[in-house]
C-alpha cells in the first residue's frame, strides 16, 4: 500500500529561512555548523588531496590534509556516536570535543615529524 | 522599542512594517502585539489562544528564531528593531498566522495515527501502558508534542526537500511504533523507509533545539532508523 500523499504546498506563498540574511544566520545553531562544516571540509578534502597528489612534499599542502581529515574525520565520529544512540542532548558537547581532539591531535602529530 | 512586523495578505505583496511600542515591565512579544492590534492597527493578523505558554498557537519567528511569542520577554530580546516573522514552511494565510494543516497531512502521509492492535483491549476495557514501566518511559518526553510547528519551522530539511516529513510528524511515528497497543507498525515501517524520510534527516537538531516542550525529535529520528537498521539484518522489533 502506498504513502498517502498530501496536497502539495509549494504552489501556495510560504517563509523559507533566505540564507543570504543576516537574520537566518544570527541564529545558526550549533548542530548545524557541526553539520555544515563536515560537508565543507569534504570539499577542501577533495582540492587538498589533489594538490598533495601533485606534491606530496608541500609542507602547508601536507598541514592542511592532516588538519582536514582530522576535523572531517571527528565530526564523522561524532555523528557516528549520536546515531548509535547517544543522547542528542550531548550534540554540543561532542562536537566542542571533536575540535578540542582535533587540534590536540594536530599538534600532537605535527610535532612528531615522523619523517 | 520598534518591533518590524511581517504583513501581507493575499493579493498583496509582502513587507516588514514598523512599529513603536511601549516596553513594559514584563511585557512579552505576544503582549506588545495585542497592543499593537488594540491601539495601532486593527489589520494586524496573528494567532494565540492561552497566552500562558501551553497551546502553542503563538509560535512565530521573532529575531530569526522560532519561539513562543507569550514566552518572549521584549527585555531578554536585542535593544535593537525586534522582527517578528510568521513560521518558516508553513502556507501563509495572512500577516503572522499560517496553516498548519501540513502538519496533520505529514502525519497521514506517514500514517501516524493510532491503529488498535490485538493488545489494545484487556478484559477491563483500554489497555493501559503503567507510567513506570520501560515502553512508557521510552516514549515519555516524546508524547508530550502539542504540534505547534517551531520544529519543522526550524528544520532546514523541510525546506531542502519539501517531501520530507519532518520532526513532529517522525516525532509521533516513533511513539506509535514504540506502543504495543497498535498494530500498524508493520504499515508505518514501510512508509518511513521511502527515500525521502529517515534518510533525510542530517541530525543537526535545530528541532529539539527550539522545541518549547523540550522533546527531542531529532532522538526519536533516530531511534526509527536504528530499528529500521536492525530488521534490515533480520533483527529487532519494527
Amino acid at each position: 500500500m502506498s504513502a498517502r500523499r498530501a496536497e502539495p504546498v509549494r504552489d501556495r506563498k510560504m517563509l523559507t529561512r533566505r540564507m543570504g540574511s543576516a537574520e537566518a544566520w544570527r541564529d545558526t545553531k550549533v548542530g548545524m555548523w557541526a553539520w555544515l562544516l563536515q560537508r565543507v571540509a569534504a570539499i577542501g578534502l577533495v582540492a587538498v588531496i589533489a594538490a598533495h597528489l601533485k606534491n606530496p612534499f608541500a609542507r602547508p599542502v601536507q598541514a592542511a590534509l592532516l588538519a582536514l581529515v582530522l576535523f572531517h574525520g571527528l565530526l564523522g565520529v561524532r555523528a557516528i556516536l549520536l546515531d548509535f544512540g547517544l543522547p542528542a542532548r550531548w550534540h554540543r558537547l561532542l562536537f566542542l570535543l571533536a575540535l578540542l581532539v582535533g587540534v590536540a591531535a594536530f599538534a600532537a602529530i605535527w610535532r612528531w615529524r615522523w619523517y | 522599542m520598534v518591533l518590524k512586523v511581517f504583513r501581507w495578505s493575499p493579493g498583496s505583496r509582502e513587507r516588514l512594517q514598523k512599529y513603536w511600542v511601549k516596553a513594559l515591565q514584563g511585557m512579552t512579544v505576544l503582549d506588545a502585539l495585542v497592543e499593537l492590534q488594540r491601539n495601532s492597527d486593527a489589520t494586524l493578523a496573528f494567532r494565540y489562544a492561552c497566552r500562558v505558554g501551553m497551546c502553542g498557537s503563538c509560535a512565530m519567528v521573532v529575531n530569526g528564531r522560532e519561539r513562543w511569542a507569550c514566552r518572549t520577554l521584549l527585555s531578554n530580546l536585542d535593544r535593537g528593531p525586534v522582527t517578528v516573522r510568521p513560521l518558516y514552511q508553513f502556507p501563509l494565510i495572512r500577516d503572522l498566522v499560517v496553516d498548519m494543516a501540513p502538519i496533520k497531512n505529514k502525519m497521514l502521509e506517514m500514517k501516524a495515527v493510532f491503529v488498535p492492535g490485538r493488545r489494545a483491549m484487556d478484559g477491563d476495557g483500554f489497555a493501559l501502558i503503567g507510567s513506570r514501566t520501560r515502553e512508557r518511559r521510552a516514549i515519555d518526553a516524546a508524547i508530550e508534542c502539542i504540534g505547534c510547528g517551531m520544529c519543522v519551522s526550524a528544520c532546514t530539511m523541510v525546506s531542502h526537500d519539501p517531501r520530507f516529513p519532518g520532526p513532529a510528524a517522525l516525532n509521533r511515528v516513533f511513539t506509535l511504533q514504540r506502543d504495543s497497543r497498535d498494530g500498524a507498525h508493520a504499515d508505518r515501517s514501510q512508509a518511513v523507509l521511502a527515500e525521502d524520510v529517515l534518510t533525510r534527516c542530517h541530525g543537526q537538531a535545530n528541532c529539539t533545539a527550539v522545541c518549547p516542550m523540550e522533546i527531542s525529535p531529532t532522538d526519536s529520528i533516530l531511534a526509527l532508523r536504528r530499528r529500521a537498521v536492525l530488521r534490515l539484518f533480520g533483527i529487532g522489533p519494527r
